[in-house]
């Protein structure tokens, strides 16, 4: 039994093994000059054949790995933009899910607070009429919105979770305070352009939506939420306060872009709807292009698994 | 028998009190003319779970409970705040906190009203959302803005309420009909929403002019 053991492995390593037990000497096939001088070294420092053939092996895989490293860095500096290998234990349905929470958490662009949850969507219309007025509630968003959220889920872990809706809004409205005195040192009496769209901030939804979620977030989690959403925000806001002023006066920061003004009613709330509507149009037109080409490329990338 | 000058009053103050409240649902509508309550109302027509009298009914409530507290706040209130606070501090920081208040107070007086109707539990659950939204402060902060008289501000904030329903009974109608196959994709949901209520308030624009929003 014992000798059938020790005659296996001879059997698997091959025709090599049989030819070296027959030539009496040490000879290895697909290695190199070096190996082989290295192995007749070993041989006379006194070496068994054993080892002499292990340490053999344990130099080929050694040159293998090293040639196969070098390949990878060469594919790489090739093609830069080339993305990693996908993760071999992932499923399809995982990476899809996975796609999923990446794109809910995209506030900025697939996510958009406005365009596409259409959030936000009053002081959007009615008062970003131009770049200035646009400014001015990008800045009174960001100072409200992530505090309104962390102060608000602050107490709402004091209270299990009970009252949200007149937490959420006295956090804001406590908030608007400071808030609103800071403004008014920044842009003085500018600020009379928003009117009672500034206030309105206090229970504006892209503000305070988050009562109506059962789900208690953490501090930590509100804070990087509330960023992503004053970001998406600011960018919805600015983008149409500057493209009504452009359309309505030619203007943008009362410089003249254009020597006509395209369209003078850009500046009502009609053509407020309109213009957002056709904005969040080809929005979320691009939006979904963007993440059906990304589905595709989970399913080419992630097989699904055999049964 | 009534003397013929008070009865000339109360002829007056029913005139007027109907003139602010048609004006609220008809050429004010909050939705159309203003952009109050917008988001909530898109939200409103694509949820099949929340009836729209479910959420409107307790709006209307609250509207007209927290008008006559907006004005008692706005000319009572306020000016107290105005005289004692420090010449550095801005009054007019504390117009959200004051109004939402009022707007708390009467959420409290219909929650309690609402325990006599046999759908109560369906109020309730709406009430948060249907108290603390840019309708209810918007109508405060208008009234106040524009100095409207007690039974005006009441006349106004009752006719916002009903303005708002008639919006969202017309803009689900819009819905309904905008999921036509016609529709291309890109238009359908929120842009489409959109481009038909700017259409509607484009038809009060035309009927108006270029109005104060703000």
């Amino acid at each position: 039994m014992a000798e059938n053991e020790n005659r296996k492995p001879r059997k698997k390593r091959g025709k090599a093994s049989t030819l070296k037990e027959h030539a009496g000497t040490v000879i290895i096939p697909q290695i190199s000059p070096e190996m082989l001088e290295e192995a007749r070294r070993a041989a006379a420092a006194g070496k068994t054949q054993e080892q002499i053939e292990q340490e053999a092996r344990e130099a080929a895989r050694r040159e293998e790995e090293a040639r196969r490293a070098a390949k990878a860095r060469a594919a790489a500096s090739a093609h830069p933009a080339a993305k990693p290998a996908p993760k071999r234990g992932k499923t399809r349905a995982e990476a899809q899910a996975e796609l999923a929470r990446s794109v809910h958490d995209d506030h900025l662009w697939l996510n958009n607070p406005v365009m596409v949850r259409g959030l936000g969507l009053a002081p959007v219309v009615v008062a970003a009429t131009s770049g200035q007025t646009a400014l001015m509630l990008c800045a009174a968003m960001a100072l409200l919105l992530t505090g309104t959220r962390m102060l608000a889920v602050a107490v709402c872990h004091l209270t299990h979770n009970r009252y949200r809706g007149a937490i959420y809004t006295y956090a804001a409205a406590i908030l608007y305070i400071p808030v609103y005195l800071i403004l008014y040192n920044i842009f003085g009496a500018d600020l009379a352009q928003l009117g009672i769209y500034l206030p309105l901030l206090v229970v504006e939804p892209a503000i305070i939506k988050r009562m109506e979620s059962d789900e208690l977030e953490t501090v930590g989690d509100a804070f990087r939420r509330g960023i992503n959403n004053t970001l998406g925000l600011c960018l919805s806001v600015f983008l149409v306060g500057c493209l009504r002023e452009v359309l309505a006066k030619g203007t943008v920061f009362d410089h003249t872009v254009l020597n006509v003004a395209p369209l003078p009613l850009a500046d009502q709330p009609a053509a407020g709807f309109i213009l957002v509507g056709l904005i969040a149009a080809v929005w979320t037109a691009i939006g979904n292009a963007y993440v059906r080409y990304k589905l595709e490329e989970v399913r080419h990338l992630y097989d699904e698994p055999k049964r | 028998m009534m003397n013929p000058n008070v009865e000339l009053s109360v002829m007056e103050a029913v005139a007027q009190f109907f003139l602010y409240a048609m004006a609220a649902v008809f050429a004010e509508n909050a939705v159309l003319f203003r952009a109050l309550g917008v988001s909530r109302l898109i939200k409103l027509v694509n949820d099949p779970e929340v009836r729209t009298w479910q959420y409107c009914i307790p709006v209307i409530f609250v509207q007209l409970i927290s008008a006559p507290l907006g004005w008692f706040a706005q000319n009572w209130i306020y000016p107290f705040f105005v005289r004692v606070l420090p010449i550095w501090f801005q009054p007019a920081a504390l117009r959200p906190i004051i109004f939402v208040s009022c707007s708390l107070i009467a959420m409290g007086i219909v929650w309690c009203l609402t325990g006599f109707s046999k759908s109560k539990d369906a109020y309730r659950e709406q009430l948060p959302a249907a108290t603390f939204n840019c309708l209810v402060l918007g109508t405060l902060l208008i009234a106040a803005n524009q100095n409207y008289t007690l039974l005006q501000s009441i006349a106004f904030g009752l006719g916002s309420g009903i303005g708002y329903l008639l919006a969202v009974l017309v803009v689900d109608e819009g819905r309904r009909r905008l999921r036509s196959k016609d529709v291309p994709g890109i238009f359908r949901g929120l842009p489409s929403s959109l481009i038909y209520i700017g259409i509607l308030s484009l038809a009060i624009y035309g009927l108006l002019g270029s109005g104060n929003m703000l």
